[in-house]
């Protein structure tokens, strides 16, 4: 009896080898699993959305053009609505029940900053837009998160690209902010914008905050005319910016206006008063056909959705498949996670939608890429300047 | 510098009582707080801004807050038939009124996020410059605007409540829905009317509101909070103490926050309300409302 039993557990045990191998076989010959985690229907979603595009084009390209060395890539993407919960939820549905190999991040810093342990337990690597440092760095002890990869100036370095060319073009001394400290995206621009001022002998004449459910910031306005800045420093999402500025216009501010990429287009047609004297950041030079491939995937997105103008995050979702898949391209198995982080490791000179260059650096981001400096020209955007602050 | 603050201060203030208004009527008679109210300023504001968007020239502005009124009027109603009316049929406790206005509120934000996102929408603007200056006092046209049709608006509800008989019957059905049956009231009818006003009412805001914030699926929600901090402070249920509330709201607002900046003044605002329901739960109006929720 012994022997039978033993024979049939031995077999089962052979089969189920068996079984998981043909399994194994069959995932290696099938199309290649990747997330994509935006903002759909939350406060960023006007930015989400052409991130999410643009990842689902730059497949939709790879694959019409024989994809991963002959394999397919199938993107799955989740909805965060810019929610630390929503978020988690939406990775362990792409990493748990799709079974993803790697992710593009939203360009978001909150949810993503939930994710920087999870993926590194799964060995799950995130390739997105999420601009916070801490995305991309330990706080507590300054270690690299091995699993997560920005690819775009951080925070800090576009906050100091920006500072600079307020200092030094635009010849500003006296400068204030006004942000929402809830808001990890400004805050992450704000202090590294007051720091650099500070330390380039500037004077930071007034720092003014405002919360998520604020509608009114006239009062802020105010003290920052009061204070006599010159320049005054907006880093939130669309909705705040559009009153932020009106507040200040409102309240007799007659001064520069600058802020974070979010000031691109519909700012200028949404905001209530004349637009004049406004510097912001940009990624690329949407409107310049002549670099890169930026100008006609923001043209095909307008055409295929019905956006009314060029959306900036239509090159970050396209990037960061860009530079995923060429990880890829170059792995024994590109469904591999660690595999895939060393070669992203060693992601140098790839040139990007915006015609710049990436080269990922020891903590996961990238000191080769600068940012454009855009103004508005009769409420069309110009871009003005390239800065990049070593 | 306090003076243009005081300024600032009532027109936020008009903004809050336009809201506590539509929240206040609403108690006054069936005692309880429609948080609906919220999500149908939102709902009203995405109406006026397609209204206005389908035209080639948008037509002129009273004509769109004129459309969304009578908009808001019927979403009432029918907001009242597939969800109020069974409820009051049935005699119903009060917390089910209030389940159903939550819930009703957190529907139409939804539908409208799955619809149009959170990304902001913008009425054309209404004036060529935005402010107009007497001495050295600037003020904004857009404030100036809703500061005037809130105060008719207001007025004219005052008038109507305090003067008329249909006011008269309003108040009977508030103080006793079941007496006034015996003396001849048809409370039905008044009901449909409370919902009219307040439906008349987030039509109003939600256009006004857009014009000055956007037009977002939250607008209301958002606003909503304000409306019912000052019709608590005003005394639940009570016309007159949720506008005297909401302007009082607005200048502490303003001034919290130009003294101790804004991080502070959610805070302020909730011990304020907290102080007047341990000290004086009957509120500014004096009237004391028995069941708050």
């Amino acid at each position: 009896m012994k022997r039978i039993l033993t024979s049939i557990i031995v077999l089962l045990t052979v089969f189920a080898l068996f079984a998981t191998g043909a399994e194994e076989v069959k995932t290696a010959e099938g199309p290649i699993k990747i997330g994509s985690i935006q903002d759909l229907s939350g406060s960023a979603s006007n930015a989400g959305r052409p991130n999410a595009w643009g990842a689902e084009y730059a497949v939709k390209v790879i694959n019409e053009n024989g994809g991963i060395n002959g394999r397919m890539i199938e993107i799955y993407t989740q909805d965060c609505k810019n929610d630390v919960t929503e978020g988690l939820n939406a990775y362990h549905k792409l990493v748990d029940e799709i079974g993803v190999c790697a992710i593009i991040g939203p360009a978001l810093s909150n949810p993503a900053s939930a994710w920087v342990e999870l993926a590194q337990e799964d060995q799950v690597p995130i390739i997105g837009h999420f601009m916070d440092e801490v995305c991309t760095t330990n706080p507590d002890n300054g270690q690299t998160y091995k699993y997560m990869f920005l690819c775009e100036p951080s925070c800090s370095q576009q906050a100091r690209d920006l500072a600079e060319y307020a200092i030094a073009d635009l010849g500003k001394k006296s400068f204030a902010v006004l942000y929402n400290p809830s808001n990890a995206f400004a805050k992450a621009q704000a202090d590294p914008f007051v720091k650099y001022v500070k330390e380039r002998g500037c004077t930071l004449a007034a720092s003014e905050t405002f919360g998520w459910a604020d509608k009114d910031y006239s009062a802020q306005a105010l003290k920052i005319v009061a204070s006599g800045a010159e320049c005054v420093f907006l880093g939130d999402y669309l909705g705040q910016m559009l009153i932020a500025y009106d507040a200040l216009r409102d309240a007799g501010f007659k001064g520069t206006v600058i802020g974070a990429n979010t000031m691109a287009p519909p700012f200028a047609n949404q905001v209530k008063n004349e637009v004049h004297d406004v510097y912001f950041l940009q990624n690329y030079d949407m409107l310049n056909p002549s670099v890169g491939n930026i100008n006609a995937l923001v043209t095909k997105h307008m055409a295929e959705t019905g956006t009314a103008s060029p959306q900036v995050n239509v090159g970050f979702g396209w990037d960061a498949v860009l530079v995923l898949t060429e990880a890829m391209k170059k792995a024994k198995d590109p469904t591999d996670g660690a595999e895939l982080v060393s070669l992203l490791e060693q992601t140098k000179d790839l040139e990007l939608s915006g015609g710049v260059k990436i080269t990922i650096n020891a903590q996961h981001r990238t000191d080769t890429m600068g940012m454009y400096i855009a103004t508005y020209v009769d409420k069309q955007m110009k871009i003005v300047g390239y800065r990049k602050v070593e | 510098m306090w003076l243009q603050l005081s300024i600032n201060g009532i027109c936020l203030g008009a903004v809050y009582a336009l809201i506590a208004v539509g929240f206040a009527i609403v108690f006054s008679v069936l005692k309880f707080s429609n948080f609906a109210h919220g999500g149908m300023i939102s709902a009203c504001a995405f109406m006026g801004y397609f209204f206005q968007a389908s035209f080639k020239k948008a037509p002129p502005i009273w004509v769109t807050i004129l459309f969304t009124a009578f908009c808001g009027v019927l979403f009432a109603l029918f907001l009242d038939q597939i969800a109020y009316r069974s409820i009051r049929r049935n005699k119903s406790p009060n917390i089910y009124y209030f389940l159903a206005s939550l819930t009703i509120s957190i529907i139409i934000t939804s539908i409208l996020n799955v619809f149009f996102s959170k990304n902001p929408l913008a009425y054309p603007p209404l004036f060529e410059t935005t402010t107009f200056s007497i001495g050295a006092l600037k003020i904004s046209k857009m404030d100036t605007m809703i500061l005037i049709i809130s105060a008719a608006l207001l007025a004219a509800l005052l008038l109507l409540i305090n003067k008329t008989k249909i006011g008269l019957a309003i108040r009977a059905v508030a103080i006793s829905p079941e007496t006034s049956k015996l003396m001849g009231i048809n409370s039905s009818m008044i009901l449909i009317m409370i919902f009219s006003i307040a439906g008349f009412l987030s039509g109003v805001s939600g256009v006004l509101l857009g014009c000055k914030y956007g037009v977002y699926p939250d607008l209301g929600q958002t606003m909503m909070v304000k409306g019912f901090i000052a019709s608590v402070i005003g005394g639940l249920g009570s016309l007159g103490g949720a506008i005297a509330a909401a302007f009082l709201l607005g200048l502490l607002e303003m001034f919290w926050t130009y003294v101790f900046g804004s991080l502070s003044t959610p805070v302020m605002t909730f011990v304020v309300m907290l102080l007047f329901l341990f000290i004086r739960p009957q509120g500014i109006s004096g009237k004391f409302a028995k069941e708050k929720v």
